[in-house]
């Protein structure tokens, strides 16, 4: 055993784990995508097992890998109970669906029109789209034009603004241009279908898994959205999103403490204001790991590279 | 086809300007239909905010407003470039991307050949689906985990992962977040956990466009899988590997404000304050220097796109469709 380690192994000569059916380099490669991998998961495992572990148990510390002592779901009955918790997450539920649904309707009609470079105009209105991606008024612009259209501190410049999404307009006028079939139109046209037909009866039935795909990801950027609030709404405290929440409990000393004396008076054990920061974020991440199977399936498939499409 | 030729199909000569125009109209109404509310929202959201750029060259009063307010030239851009805490930002800035490039973007390439060579389809796609996740959490709670792990323990809890860990081998705990010189280390490393995978999917799809019969014809010819990944596999996709290359250096100028604001401190300014974080303190997050911050997003914007108008250059000099 010792003379096989000081050996070193080398790729094609059968060593011990090359009888296994192994040799060096699959090591090496099983290895370090194996690691990064736990890497990229296991803070999420630890935060869940941590999350649900009982107070005796969770004071012991440690790497946990599995929850010691059984489950205990006080630290959510304690972030539950705290009654802007329910509202903000009833603030990014609402805020989120009628954002993405505004959002995509928007950029789809507008990304499928500017595909369709032969009509007057499209050329120009996509450069003057794509122009936005690098240049913007910046902050304090924004916030005096908010001001003007009266959108300051108002739920809707969590919705309305966002409205053209200029990184998946791209990525959808990409998709109507290259990845619709042009026969299928043609054919549709030959049988005497309008305009109006071959959006709603070829072009949207077919795109119907992209269109998918880009509504899952603009719900995703929208669930976690802050900046809205942080910019533009402040300190209106029934307006905050679920992702403030999480900020405030991450940095906010005194909104920490409103927790902890609200579990104290609920009767439960004063939970450790980690632990309490680890319920959020699991609550935070909840919506985001249900769509992500559906999410993976779509961008693998390339629709995200529509920018840097061979 | 059908399209074009019916677009080239001229109205009669006697027609008006003004006729042919509703001809044509008439004609793609509903492509025009279908334009107009993104047209709208573009209009007053996108290009709306162009009007307060000018308070870059005024001084701001609230009582007189954006148009009333005085112009004051080049004032503020002098400020902007005797302010010691804007140069501080603007070489934080360059320096963290620099980091990002120099390793993140050498590790996206390494870990797509890496994951390619695996070739058990169940292990592989498990370690897809693990690598891709952490770019769909938002940096709220990735800061979250940052701090789980690496917290600093206190009186009324245990601290960090980490440092719990430092503890138990008989350590000191260290408080890694408010250490100035390792935030952009901290900055690089979960920059590349949350992006790598993400990142490395561009590649992949370069990589399903070889040919086996490559490899095939190398095996004959004795190459072995390490010979073959960087013989056959890297060349290949080079050129995406160049793209992204620019693309990457086309936001040098560029700050992850939701990645630095929510790990920065006031401790860490001095290794950790970038310029958005910076424009933003100095005008919303507390300040009223409105004018300055306008001013040095102006600056930056133009930067910026000079930049990205030159990367766009090499792009299309690549052969490949560029960004416009």
């Amino acid at each position: 055993m010792k003379r096989n380690r000081s050996k070193k192994p080398s790729i094609g000569r059968r060593t011990m784990l090359g009888r296994l059916g192994f040799n060096f380099y699959d090591v090496f490669i099983y290895g370090f995508c194996i690691l990064f991998a736990l890497v990229c998961v296991y803070p999420m495992w630890y935060v869940f097992v941590a999350s649900v572990t009982p107070y005796e148990e969770y004071i012991k510390g440690g790497l946990m890998l599995w929850p010691r002592g059984g489950v205990d779901f006080q630290y959510y009955i304690a972030i539950f109970s705290t009654k802007s918790f329910l509202n903000s997450l009833w603030i990014s539920v609402s805020k989120t669906v009628l954002a993405t649904v505004l959002s995509v309707l928007v950029t789809s009609t507008m990304a499928y029109a500017v595909s369709k470079t032969h009509v007057r105009g499209m050329k120009v209105i996509n450069a003057l789209v794509v122009f936005n991606l690098f240049f913007t008024g910046g902050l304090i612009p924004q916030y005096m034009l908010y001001q003007d259209l009266g959108l300051l501190r108002s739920y809707w410049v969590m919705v309305i603004p966002g409205a053209l999404n200029i990184t998946y307009f791209v990525i959808m006028r990409n998709y109507f241009t290259y990845s619709v079939p042009k026969e299928l139109e043609e054919a549709a046209r030959l049988d005497g279908c309008t305009d109006v037909g071959l959006f709603f009866r070829i072009v949207m039935p077919v795109s119907k898994a992209m269109v998918a795909a880009v509504t899952l990801f603009i719900a995703v950027i929208n669930w976690n959205d802050y900046y809205n609030y942080m910019m533009f709404i402040g300190n209106k405290t029934e307006l905050q999103p679920f992702a403030w929440i999480l900020r405030r409990m991450l940095v906010d000393q005194s909104m920490m403490n409103t927790v902890r004396n609200g579990a104290a008076s609920l009767g439960l054990q004063t939970p450790p204001p980690m632990a309490l920061r680890m319920a959020t974020i699991i609550c935070a991440m909840v919506p985001i790991l249900c769509v992500y199977p559906f999410l993976q399936k779509y961008f693998t498939s390339g629709i995200t590279l529509g920018a840097v499409k061979e | 086809m059908i399209g074009r030729s019916i677009t080239a199909a001229r109205p009669p000569r006697h027609v008006g300007k003004w006729e042919r125009f509703l001809i044509y109209m008439r004609k793609y109404w509903f492509i025009y239909l279908l334009v107009l509310p993104g047209l709208i929202c573009m209009i007053v959201f996108n290009y709306g905010t162009m009007y307060g750029i000018q308070l870059a060259f005024k001084d701001y009063s609230p009582r007189l407003g954006v148009w009333g307010s005085p112009w004051v030239g080049f004032t503020h851009f002098q400020e902007m470039i005797q302010d010691p805490s804007f140069i501080r930002a603007f070489q934080n800035t360059v320096i963290i991307n620099v980091y990002k490039i120099a390793f993140g973007f050498t590790f996206n390439v390494f870990l797509a050949l890496f994951i390619n060579e695996i070739k058990r389809k169940k292990v592989k796609s498990v370690v897809q689906t693990c690598v891709y996740l952490p770019y769909f959490l938002s940096w709220v709670i990735f800061a979250g985990l940052i701090q789980v792990f690496l917290e600093y323990p206190s009186a009324s809890d245990l601290g960090g992962v980490v440092n719990q860990v430092i503890q138990s081998l008989g350590g000191q705990p260290v408080d890694f977040l408010k250490e100035p010189s390792m935030f952009r280390g901290i900055l690089t490393i979960s920059n590349i956990i949350k992006t790598a995978g993400y990142s490395s999917i561009v590649y992949f799809a370069a990589m399903a466009g070889i040919s086996p019969t490559l490899y095939e014809s190398a095996a004959i010819d004795g190459a072995n899988r390490k010979d073959m990944m960087f013989h056959i596999t890297l060349p290949r996709i080079l050129p995406s590997v160049a793209i992204m290359l620019i693309l990457e250096l086309s936001g040098l100028f560029a700050s992850n404000f939701d990645q630095v604001y929510n790990l920065y401190s006031n401790y860490v300014l001095s290794t950790g304050d970038v310029l958005s974080t910076y424009i933003y303190r100095i005008s919303l997050g507390g300040g009223t220097e409105y004018e300055l911050s306008t001013a040095m997003n102006l600056v930056l914007n133009l930067g910026g796109l000079i930049v990205v108008l030159i990367a766009n250059k090499f792009v299309e000099k690549l052969d490949v469709q560029g960004i416009f």
